[in-house]
């Protein structure tokens, strides 16, 4: 009975704090303001535009030469009766945001391709970040024509690979909620 | 045994768990570093921790709240399991605490004391240094390439190309591209011949470039080295942009890096401070939590095997107090405990076999007193039994029957209690009373007295009773009911006189009533007158005489033989109507009678009973004169469970006097002037024979009355 009650207390102390998080993740503090999908050579190609907006605590953070990290995923998805959507095809795009003290800049990397950026502004380096171009998804000849898709994309703030210590805090406070929710829309053929 | 195959896998389960608790917290401290490996996992270690101190804490908390209902409940074990918890938890707590506390400060202390203004302001001052050199050179190379577009002003428009390559070898850098105003490239000349395109400016770059004319910045370059772009304005026709790469020497740039990564990793340091302070917190709050949490947990199991035989214990006792001697408990151990778990079986044991003994012991005693009881019971002795203080503790039902008092009502009573509704019984028991308080061994006593069926006489025989020890704890008196015994031994003697009068008086009657005839008859003839007449009278006197002598002697002889002969069914009222018709005619007396309804059968002689009656209204009708009445009455009534019919027959003359009551029924008693005195005494006599009962009513106090008791007869319906 005792052992019941204290499940039942643990039960609902998750789910107000799943709840709480829910509340949070509504109030994202990046967007996908835009998206679509258009068909180049017979490849279904993705472009977005996001908006990333800092945290004071993040911007702190990341002025005192700790690096944030981003990947923005994108997930092709054949919905289902009664299942969970089919994950036909996915990608992540990793980006890496780090302030140069010496030059007093800031330093994207695109860390699927290697390639680096220096900005001056933080917003220049964000703007770099905010958007993608003809990511290829699939082949045309893939997908059926009597069939629905749908295009799913997320910019996640990886929370995991902040120094250890700022860890837990990232789990519980607003201030770095700064993922996007999932963005959905459909694939026109 | 059974149970400790029951337990060993839940200690298993305890240790295995506690491995795991150990094993999860040495994991999440080795990812505190962040070089681990772990480091990776340190969220999930962390989640982990959280949900076995989760799952800990419910654990103890069930614990607690058992412990707490067992305590209100007051079972056994309960309160000396609370006290050891108790004490386990501030020993543990205690020490606990205080680690905890110190290792805070320290923890506190010694994040806080890796910073300082000083090494805060030095670091800002080496990388201003090192910004400083940076700047320095970057306007040197300005100015540098501020001269190197004059030269290219000066040169023609066709031998722009070889001069750039001139330009970029003499002012030693590594890329020199000559840009139009729209960002076409003109010209390009690298110190790497394989660089086929030049390094381009960015938006912002050539944003910048047309608000000042000119650009210069530190950039970083391929292989993480870095390098000065300078771009300046070529003042010709046509304006042109010159922009060249210097790269910064190797040293420098070690040396500048050297400095911004001491200064990014302090500042990340010091930006951190307060999280890691919480960080390092939070994991030694959890590794205390977790093994407080678990330490408790295992004192719980622990001091409930520990307490578990007490806890038997108790209950065996309990048990035991509430009669079930027979408890045995399971032997846990063989330590301590498990010897006087041992001890207590044995005790239990020898107990149970003590008890069972008492008990048959007690039956056996039991039914002895029972049978002693029904023995008592059925004696047709009454038996009263005395206390110290000579209160009444037994008696028996031959008491009620002799007494007619229910003596068993008056147990713990004084036997002089008894005398509330029996006045008459006033001498003989301060007789008893007396001879009880006084005897100092058996004694033996008759008494009389006169009870409701007429006169009583008892034997009474007592004695005290003594303790082992010599002390008196009582008395007991056992008596007999000797009223039939003593009136047969009266009538057997009377018999006996009554035969030896009629056989040794009546036979000489005769020849000397013959002789005086004889004499008369001879001598008559022959004396004179005078002497003739005084014979004839005398011998008429004699002849009268034994006449009356004969009656009398006949008298006897009727008392002494049995009276009844011929026994009959007698409707007694039928008989009571035939002879007061033979006294009917007697003028001046009036009879009244009642008779029960239905019939009043008697079985007897009816001779003998018309004699009873015959001799009852006789001595009624002297008693009364010539004026009178006479009542009499005839019921039904039952006595021990017999049915007799009650006669009772009342005048309302003299009486009977009081000295006369307890005598009046034996032979040559009597009130009258004339009469042999055997009238009711045979009266008595017939009535006793039939197995009836004849008493004087003391209750009337107007004349005499007689009450007659014979047992009913039923006859056989026909």
């Amino acid at each position: 009975m005792l052992i019941k009650r204290g499940l039942a207390t643990f039960f609902c102390c998750t789910l107000f704090l799943l709840l709480a998080f829910t509340a949070y993740a509504d109030d994202a503090a990046t967007e996908v303001i835009d998206a679509e999908i258009t068909l180049h050579n017979d490849h279904y190609v993705v472009s977005a535009d996001m908006v990333y907006q800092l945290s004071k605590r993040a911007t702190a953070a990341l002025q005192s030469g700790v690096p944030l990290f981003w990947s923005i995923q994108i997930k092709l998805l054949q919905p289902r009766h009664l299942l969970w959507d089919k994950t036909l095809f996915t990608t992540e795009i990793h980006y890496r945001l780090q302030y140069h003290a010496l030059l007093n800049s800031y330093r994207v990397t695109n860390q699927n391709s290697r390639e680096t950026f220096n900005f001056s502004t933080l917003y220049a380096a964000l703007d770099l970040m905010s958007a993608i171009h003809d990511i290829p998804l699939i082949e045309k000849s893939k997908l059926s024509l009597k069939e629905d898709y749908l295009c799913a994309l997320k910019v996640k703030f990886d929370g995991d690979l902040l120094p250890l210590p700022l860890r837990p805090l990232a789990y519980i406070d607003k201030q770095w909620f700064l993922s996007s929710n999932w963005t959905l829309w459909p694939l026109k053929k | 045994m059974a149970s400790e195959k029951v337990k060993l896998p839940v200690n298993l389960f305890a240790l295995i768990l506690f491995g795991l608790i150990l094993l999860s917290l040495q994991l999440m401290s080795s990812a505190t570093q962040e070089s681990s490996e772990l480091s990776a996992l340190y969220s999930w270690l962390l989640l982990i921790n959280s949900l076995g101190s989760i799952v800990l804490l419910t654990l103890v908390g069930a614990n607690i709240y058992t412990l707490i209902k067992h305590t209100k409940k007051r079972e056994a074990g309960s309160r000396l399991t609370r006290r050891m918890v108790s004490l386990f938890v501030i020993l543990a707590l205690a020490p606990a605490v205080i680690v905890f506390y110190f290792s805070m400060q320290f923890l506190h202390q010694g994040i806080d004391s890796w910073f300082n203004v000083e090494i805060d302001r030095a670091l800002e001052d080496a990388l201003e240094l090192s910004q400083s050199s940076l700047d320095q050179r970057m306007r040197w190379h300005l100015k540098q390439t501020q001269q190197l577009t004059k030269k290219l002003e000066d040169s023609s428009e066709n031998r722009e190309a070889l001069e750039l390559e001139n330009l970029r070898e003499l002012s030693g850098a590594s890329e020199m591209t000559l840009f139009s105003r729209q960002g076409r490239i003109i010209a390009s000349s690298s110190i790497n011949p394989g660089d086929i395109l030049p390094s381009l400016p960015d938006r912002n770059i050539w944003l910048q470039l047309r608000q000042n004319g000119e650009y210069i910045a530190v950039a970083p370059a391929h292989e993480e080295k870095l390098m000065v772009r300078v771009i300046a304005k070529v003042n010709i026709q046509e304006p042109q942009y010159l922009q060249a790469l210097y790269p910064i020497p190797v040293r420098i740039y070690d040396l500048a890096d050297s400095v911004e990564f001491a200064f990014v990793r302090y500042k990340e340091m010091k930006f951190l401070r307060h999280s890691l302070k919480i960080s390092f917190s939070l994991a030694l709050s959890l590794v205390l939590l977790m093994s407080l949490l678990a330490a408790i947990w295992v004192a719980f199991i622990s001091i409930r095997n520990i307490i578990e035989p007490v806890k038997q214990l108790v209950k065996g006792t309990q048990a035991v107090a509430s009669g079930h001697y027979d408890e045995q408990l399971p032997v846990f151990a063989q330590d301590d405990l498990g010897f006087l778990v041992e001890s207590f079986n044995e005790m239990t044991h020898r107990i149970a076999m003590a008890s069972d003994e008492t008990r048959i012991a007690g039956i056996e005693v039991e039914n002895q007193r029972a049978y002693l009881e029904t023995i008592l019971a059925n004696l047709t002795a009454g038996v009263i039994s005395f206390d110290a203080s000579y209160n009444i503790r037994t008696a028996n039902q031959a008491a009620y029957r002799i007494f007619h008092i229910h003596v068993n009502q008056f147990i713990g009573r004084q036997l002089l209690d008894l005398l509330k509704d029996r006045p008459e019984l006033t001498e003989p028991l301060k007789s008893i009373q007396r001879s009880l308080e006084q005897a100092d061994d058996i004694w033996q006593q008759r008494i009389a007295f006169l009870g409701p069926n007429g006169r009583q006489e008892l034997l009474c025989r007592g004695t005290p009773l003594y303790s082992q020890e010599g002390l008196r704890v009582g008395g007991i008196v056992v008596f007999d009911d000797v009223t039939d015994l003593m009136q047969a031994q009266k009538n057997a003697a009377w018999g006996e006189v009554a035969r030896r009068l009629a056989h040794e008086i009546k036979n000489p009657l005769t020849p000397i009533q013959l002789s005086a005839e004889r004499l008369q008859h001879k001598l008559a003839d022959k004396l004179d007158a005078a002497d003739a007449e005084m014979l004839k009278r005398s011998t008429r006197t004699i002849v009268h005489q034994v006449e009356a002598m004969k009656e009398m002697v006949d008298d006897f002889s009727e008392y002494a033989q049995p009276s009844k002969k011929e026994t009959v069914d007698i409707d007694l009222s039928r008989l009571i109507q035939e002879i007061l018709a033979l006294y009917a005619l007697k003028s001046g007396v009036k009879f009244k009678t009642h008779y029960e309804t239905g019939l009043l059968m008697v079985n007897g002689d009816s001779i003998s009973l018309r004699q009873v009656l015959h001799n009852l209204i006789k001595n009624a009708l002297e008693a009364i004169g010539a004026e009178g009445l006479i009542e009499i009455s005839v019921h039904r009534v039952q006595k021990n469970n017999t049915d007799f019919i009650e006669l009772a027959l009342y005048d309302d003359g003299p009486g009977i006097k009081d000295d006369q009551i307890e005598s009046i029924f034996e032979p040559y008693v009597t009130t009258k002037t004339k009469g042999t005195g055997l009238g009711l005494a045979i009266v008595k006599k017939i009535i006793e024979e039939h197995g009836g009962a004849i008493w004087i009513d003391t209750s009337r106090k107007v004349g005499a009355g007689f009450i007659i008791q014979l047992p009913a007869c039923h006859p056989e319906p026909l």
